[in-house]
């Protein structure tokens, strides 16, 4: 689980380059100002890339924070 | 998830540090910043993003564009390109890669999205409401949604309206961007990728697909007329495949007319456009000869050996790749050829081959000499008076291609792959050679250069090669003769011409005789690896052992591992022994024959002295007490 977090700090480090604040899972949009609905959808490409899931239309847009989406990732994985 | 980029080679070990230490270089520049210091950040940037890359290092890339960017007018380098994007969708997604693709064909681009409805009003009428800077390519991006009208006029009549509507705003819009906005439009081809309800939908008049195939022949129409460029992205959504280049849900999420993970791709694709409207597309192509233009080698197998024509699936590849560099040259790129051969041997197909379709009178440079290609490439670009960036190399040989890219970054490698059936499309998806329309003086270009095969001097020696040699982590595995690889080495002793001393024939039989006597005989084998994989056995050697010396018979190794010292490594390794075994003197003997000048001088290069004997050829001496280590970088494996 912690692993996730750090690879998914990886890609939020590098998407969001100029944001240098702390990455936890509480994390969300309002906090990092490159954050925007564009770059949203580019990021859940990237977490779909690197972690090997597929979010349904219904799902994407609905998560709050990174913690909600590293759990919807970790289920995800179980259920493949 | 396969790299989209196949022309490309992988990402190296040192990729991540590298990128690291430019992007902090980057940071630090400012106005006080030496010049030649942003020379070397965009010959380093141009290196590293010319690679494979996965999706977070592409990311990383695209970082350290934007923050080039703020010092555009300093890195005079790159040829500085502001790019406007507009379209129907979503095109936001498609920046950062643009700024990244750029850097691999020179360019450091300013790209930005104009908004569509800016675009369009113009077009419909009203006055330049666009006030920022001009810009130098205006890129269109449409679909079906663009001509929303055409919906559901599934009719004759509607056909011929919604023809007639599409038509007229794609005119109108290219007109904006070029009268209004002072810029040059690049309208891309639109690609279909809905399902067809049925199979005969491009005849079904008003149907969107048949809207599209026929907006597409404007689009194409209006290239030919010099109305604007063309970049055919639908060709590029074929190559890709529709169901990988479309995908519903990011289409409903964000309206984006192609897959994300695409970007990188889809940039790099309007980048050839926007290279080979810049003047900075290739416009000569450096050739390797053995198993690239041919299969085999033409100084071992000589000219009924090599594998080239309509005699073999493999020989007709060949022959399709050769077919494929005319037609490069018929668009007016200047042919090459730098070759590790004698120039004799090496020009004999051209000459001679019936099948082969490249002749001398097609190549303006031919340089076959054992001299470093990266050395031969720089003369090349300089006798054909153009600069490193215009020049393209391709070789069947990793080691070569690695060496040509480590000191000479702004040449163009692409990887082919190993099968030659894959040299033209490689080389073609690449875009190396991308163009414009052509004008007649590009079709006359490569004969203007009054092809003649010349060959040059080399001057000195460019680049550290001992680095190089270094960097390819070399290891040599030397082993008695043995009888599971008997056949290998009997069919090198009867086929190898080129770095053969001797060029004595022996067969299978012989080998086993060699093998059994080793009183009589010191017999190696030597295997070879290095970072590209292992070459498996290059060299045989056969020594007979007198009592106080011990005498050369045979030596043969293979052309394709000549100038990394093996040769070296080998007589100090052959020294070391003799001298354990109390050998006085080491005689080698030189025969001559038609294909072996390569290593006539080998012996006296090596530390040999010329001595007396009653042979046909030269024959060398040394003594393994004096004689002193020769320079190797390679590791040395005894089995």
């Amino acid at each position: 689980m912690n692993d996730d977090l750090e690879k998914m700090t990886e890609i939020v480090r590098d998407l969001f380059d100029e944001y240098d604040g702390p990455v936890s899972r509480e994390l969300c949009a309002r906090d990092v100002g490159q954050w925007d609905s564009l770059m949203n959808v580019q990021f859940i490409v990237l977490i779909e890339q690197a972690f090997g899931v597929r979010f349904s239309t219904r799902e994407v847009g609905q998560f709050k924070d990174l913690g909600e989406l590293l759990d919807a990732v970790k289920t995800k994985r179980v259920a493949n | 998830m396969p790299t989209f980029f196949p022309w490309r080679p992988a990402m190296t070990a040192d990729w991540p540090q590298r990128m690291a230490m430019l992007d902090g270089l980057v940071r630090t520049l400012s106005e006080n910043s030496a010049a030649s210091e942003y020379d070397a950040v965009a010959l380093e940037a141009r290196r590293l993003a010319s690679h494979a890359l996965g999706a977070q290092q592409a990311l990383k890339l695209q970082n350290l564009a934007r923050r080039m960017l703020v010092h555009s007018k300093s890195f005079t380098t790159l040829r500085y390109l502001r790019i406007g994007l507009t379209g129907n969708r979503t095109l936001s997604y498609l920046m950062a890669p643009l700024r990244a693709a750029g850097l691999v064909r020179g360019l450091l681009i300013d790209a930005f999205e104009v908004p569509y409805d800016v675009v369009r009003a113009m077009a419909f009428g009203q006055p330049n409401i666009w006030e920022r800077k001009p810009i130098d390519a205006m890129a269109i991006i449409l679909d079906e949604g663009a001509f929303r009208e055409a919906d559901g006029l599934l009719s004759e009549q509607g056909d011929a309206a919604a023809f007639g509507g599409a038509k007229s705003l794609l005119d109108r819009l290219a007109r904006a961007v070029r009268e209004e906005m002072g810029s040059r439009a690049v309208v891309a081809t639109i690609p279909a990728c809905g399902s067809n309800i049925s199979s005969s939908e491009l005849a079904l008049g008003g149907s969107i697909q048949r809207l599209l195939m026929r907006l597409n022949e404007v689009i194409v129409d209006g290239a030919r007329g010099h109305e604007w460029l063309m970049w055919d992205l639908a060709a590029l959504a074929n190559r890709v495949g529709t169901d990988g280049w479309f995908d519903p849900v990011r289409f409903h999420e964000a309206k984006v007319p192609f897959r994300i993970e695409l970007g990188a791709l889809v940039a790099d694709h309007l980048c050839r456009t926007l290279a080979a409207m810049s003047g900075k597309s290739c416009r000569a192509l450096v050739l390797d000869l053995d198993d690239t233009l041919w299969g085999g080698s033409i100084g071992d197998d000589g000219i009924s050996g090599i594998r080239l024509g309509e005699n073999s699936p493999e020989g007709e590849a060949y022959l399709a790749f050769q077919r494929f560099i005319l037609s490069l040259r018929q668009r007016g790129v200047v042919l090459a050829v730098s070759s590790k051969n004698m120039d004799a041997i090496a020009r004999e197909p051209f000459r001679n081959h019936p099948e082969m379709l490249l002749r001398e009178e097609h190549i303006a440079v031919f340089q076959a000499n054992w001299e470093d290609k990266a050395t031969n490439l720089y003369a090349i670009a300089e006798a054909l008076n153009l600069g490193l960036e215009s020049l393209a190399f391709v070789d069947d040989n990793a080691a070569e291609r690695e060496r040509v890219r480590q000191e000479l970054p702004l040449v163009s490698v692409p990887e082919i792959g190993a099968d030659p059936a894959f040299y033209p499309a490689r080389i073609a998806d690449s875009g190396i050679f991308d163009h414009l329309p052509l004008t007649d003086a590009d079709r006359g270009r490569a004969e203007s250069y009054r092809s003649r095969a010349a060959s040059l001097e080399l001057k000195a020696k460019i680049g550290d090669y001992d680095e190089y040699l270094r960097s390819l982590k070399m290891t040599m595995s030397v082993s008695r003769f043995d009888p599971v690889d008997r056949a290998r080495i009997a069919q090198l002793i009867n086929k190898s011409n080129q770095f053969n001393l001797t060029t004595r024939r022996y067969s299978e039989s012989q080998v086993r005789l060699f093998e059994e006597s080793a009183n009589e005989f010191l017999c190696w084998q030597i295997r070879f690896e290095d970072i590209f994989g292992k070459y498996g056995i290059i060299g045989v050697l056969i020594v007979r052992k007198l009592e106080r010396i011990w005498v050369i018979d045979t030596w043969l190794m293979s052309c394709r591992v000549l100038t990394r010292g093996i040769e070296e490594t080998l007589t100090n390794l052959l020294m070391a022994e003799a001298r354990e075994a109390g050998v006085e003197t080491i005689v080698g003997e030189y025969l001559p024959t038609q294909r072996n000048a390569l290593v006539a001088g080998l012996y006296p290069r090596l530390g040999f002295d010329p001595s007396e004997g009653e042979i046909v050829g030269q024959r060398y001496s040394a003594c393994p007490a004096s004689h002193s280590p020769l320079k190797s970088f390679i590791e040395i494996q005894r089995l």
